[in-house]
């Protein structure tokens, strides 16, 4: 999970990271308040989890309380729904310096990065000078040593009180890294001022999903989710994404899933929402459909070859979400794995034609895109099993 | 022969007394595994299908070999379930947790790494050599995905390895051993490293790896080919390959950022390294077919 930027700088500042005087406004006049106790010129910023925030133009530098004003309006007027921004004190800076801390799979250890060139994405970095990023792995169970920060300070021609405050910077975030259980922490730019104070200029902090339990304190509110649906599929604990296509995916296992999604691009359909209802969430098939539906998709697909993820248990739970839902939308059902049988049987007695093939099970969902733009009310003449909700 | 399992592989079961660890042992069993102790803290003197069950590792290994541990054990405690494990000499886990931490997931690939020992998972099935052993979760029984031949597996996958296992057993072929590295970003045993075991058994004929976007373990597969340390023919499938930057396409690992780890670029790779890479899963049987030099029928 992405933090904010202010909420980066939290825990940046918990570790003794120095950042710029700053203030979070929800409001225009906040924000305007803000800048006045901090004193101009100040730099206004859009909290958004979103990249590219500068190209946007929602990163503004402000001069005056006037400029500040019009900076938040415009801000918040943008339309891509900013709730808050950040108004920070505009640092003035001799260098921009990149630092970051991951994760290595292959080596189990953290990878430590730096780069003199902060200041724009270290993608870019890497892809046209990747000699000026430095790279340390680092042990887990070590931490930090004072030999990463001697080398790598050396290396960005930091010495003296730079290269001592440099150290604490790195140790700093390697705290923040290890006690927020991070993914990744990023600081770019690192602001190295004149008077060799080092200074950052911006936080990313992405927390494991797999260790939100241990943080209360992070819990995402509506607007960390991409839609309002997906944040209810959040609160459920079934993995969603949000797409703007025809076919609602209500598939079992993120590789199937994926591949199912692969699959109806080959064809030339879209995608609604990519949702996931197996491994834990296999019981879960009313909540899942009203999920899928609350999309007004054109088709709903099912796809999953389970192994713990009952298929007769998922059967029963669609058909139950159908009687209960009552969709519009045609339902195209290709359920198999442990239980499959049973699941079939279920299905046709719902009057659910169940299918056996995931390529049939897209090729046929992308046709009723195609042929039933307008949400039929019955399964379409011809077809000899009626495989939707509507007519039950 | 088989890879990393057989029927003389005597396994532990940790986390045996759970609703999974108690009906999968029964599975385990049924297949033809050697289960041969359980562990559960506070549970010593119970039995689980005639299994006896010990409050720790040490204790269970007093009274008997293992060689194995298979860990049915909540993701939160499985660092100290697998540092139980290794601690008592055991150099073969599987961990089925879906929900490591990911830290320590880097701490226990780090300790397996260190103690030259092989921790499979988490987020997997497990492993399988069908009509032998499993350690982990497989329906064994729907023969049209379990059957067993001369094709070795690695996925990354759970769903989809039974779309595409079913696929080849369609093709006229079946499946020597099934790895499931699992779907973490930080497995615990990474694609290229089972390569040397599946290049030794002489059970296995060819290997299908089932991969997806994110992560680095597909190109390492094409390292280790153009490398020499596995020739045999090698057929990948590549879920993703439609999938758009920056969205997490379920699995941990399943990111594309930065234009690193695209599909694009891991088929680049291992077709660069002579695999045949499948558009879509009803193609496994043709392009296996043709690695192994059988015609396309």
């Amino acid at each position: 999970m992405k933090l904010f930027e202010y909420q980066a700088k939290e825990q940046f500042i918990k570790a003794g990271i120095p950042i710029p005087e700053g203030q979070v406004a929800s409001t225009v006049e906040e924000a305007v308040q803000g800048a006045e106790r901090i004193g101009s010129p100040v730099v206004v910023k859009a909290q958004l989890l979103q990249g590219g925030r500068g190209k946007a133009g929602l990163i503004r530098k402000a001069n005056t309380l006037e400029e500040v004003r019009k900076a938040a309006e415009g801000i918040f007027q943008a339309g891509k729904g900013v709730r808050k921004v950040l108004v920070e004190q505009a640092v003035p800076f001799k260098r921009e310096l990149y630092l970051s801390i991951t994760l290595e799979p292959a080596n189990a250890k953290a990878l430590v990065m730096a780069s003199s060139e902060g200041g724009v994405e270290i993608e870019q970095v890497a892809a046209e000078q990747p000699e000026k990023i430095l790279q340390y792995t680092v042990d887990l169970s070590s931490g930090i040593l004072p030999f990463h920060s001697r080398s790598i300070a050396y290396d960005l021609g930091l010495e003296g009180e730079g290269s001592k405050r440099f150290a604490a910077v790195l140790e700093g975030l390697w705290k923040v890294f290890r006690t927020c259980d991070a993914e990744l922490a990023e600081i770019n730019p690192l602001f190295l001022t004149d008077g060799q104070a080092l200074i950052a200029g911006d936080g990313k902090l992405s927390i494991d999903d797999n260790s939100l339990f241990r943080h209360p304190e992070f819990e995402p509110g509506p607007d960390y989710f991409e839609s309002p649906i997906a944040y209810e599929a959040y609160k459920e604990g079934i993995p969603y994404l949000q797409f703007d296509g025809d076919i609602s995916l209500m598939c079992a296992g993120a590789g199937l899933t994926t591949t199912v999604y692969d699959l109806i691009h080959y064809e030339g359909g879209t995608v609604a929402n990519y949702l996931e209802f197996g491994g834990p969430n296999y019981r879960k098939g009313l909540r899942a459909m009203e999920l899928c539906l609350a999309n007004n998709p054109k088709v709903v697909l099912i796809v999953s070859f389970g192994t713990i993820a009952r298929a007769d248990v998922m059967a029963q739970g669609i058909v139950e979400a159908i009687q209960k839902l009552n969709p519009s939308c045609p339902i195209v059902a290709c359920i198999r794995g442990t239980g499959e049988e049973e699941a079939q049987k279920i299905l046709k007695d719902a009057g659910i034609e169940p299918l056996f093939d995931t390529e049939e099970a897209v090729r046929i969902a992308v046709r009723y895109t195609r042929e039933f733009s307008d949400a039929p009310a019955t399964q379409p003449a011809g077809d000899p099993s009626p495989s939707r909700g509507g007519s039950l | 022969m088989s890879v990393f399992i057989d029927r003389n592989t005597r396994v532990l079961v940790q986390g045996i007394t759970g609703s999974e660890g108690s009906f999968w042992t029964k599975h385990m069993r049924g297949i033809g595994t050697q289960v041969v102790a359980g562990v559960t803290p506070g549970k010593e003197g119970q039995e689980v299908e005639g299994i006896p069950v010990y409050h720790t590792v040490r204790r269970a290994l007093r009274e008997h070999e293992a060689d194995a541990a298979m860990l049915f054990v909540p993701p939160r405690f499985t660092l100290d379930a697998v540092f139980e494990a290794l601690d008592s000499g055991i150099r073969k886990i599987v961990t089925i947790a879906d929900g490591i931490p990911l830290q320590e997931a880097v701490q226990i690939r780090r300790a397996a790494l260190s103690s030259g020992a092989r921790v499979i998972g988490g987020n997997t099935s497990g492993v399988i050599t069908p009509g032998k052993a499993m350690m982990g979760m497989f329906p064994y029984w729907i023969e049209r995905v379990y059957k067993p031949g001369t094709i070795g597996v690695m996925t990354r996958s759970g769903s989809l390895t039974n779309e595409i296992t079913a696929m080849i057993v369609r093709g006229g072929f079946g499946v020597s051993t099934l790895v499931g590295v699992g779907g973490d970003a930080v497995p615990g045993t990474r694609f290229a490293e089972m390569l040397p075991d599946f290049q030794a058994d002489p059970d296995t004929e060819a290997v299908v790896i089932i991969g997806e976007l994110g992560g680095t373990m597909e190109e390492e597969v094409a390292e280790a080919m153009e490398g020499g340390v596995f020739t045999k023919p090698l057929v990948a499938f590549l879920a993703g390959r439609t999938a758009p930057e920056g969205k997490r396409m379920g699995h941990a690992g399943a990111i594309v950022s930065g234009g690193k780890g695209t599909v694009k670029s891991k088929i680049a790779a291992l077709e660069r390294a002579g695999a045949y890479v499948a558009d879509r899963p009803s193609r496994i049987g043709e392009l296996l077919r043709t690695a192994l030099g059988r015609g396309t029928v």
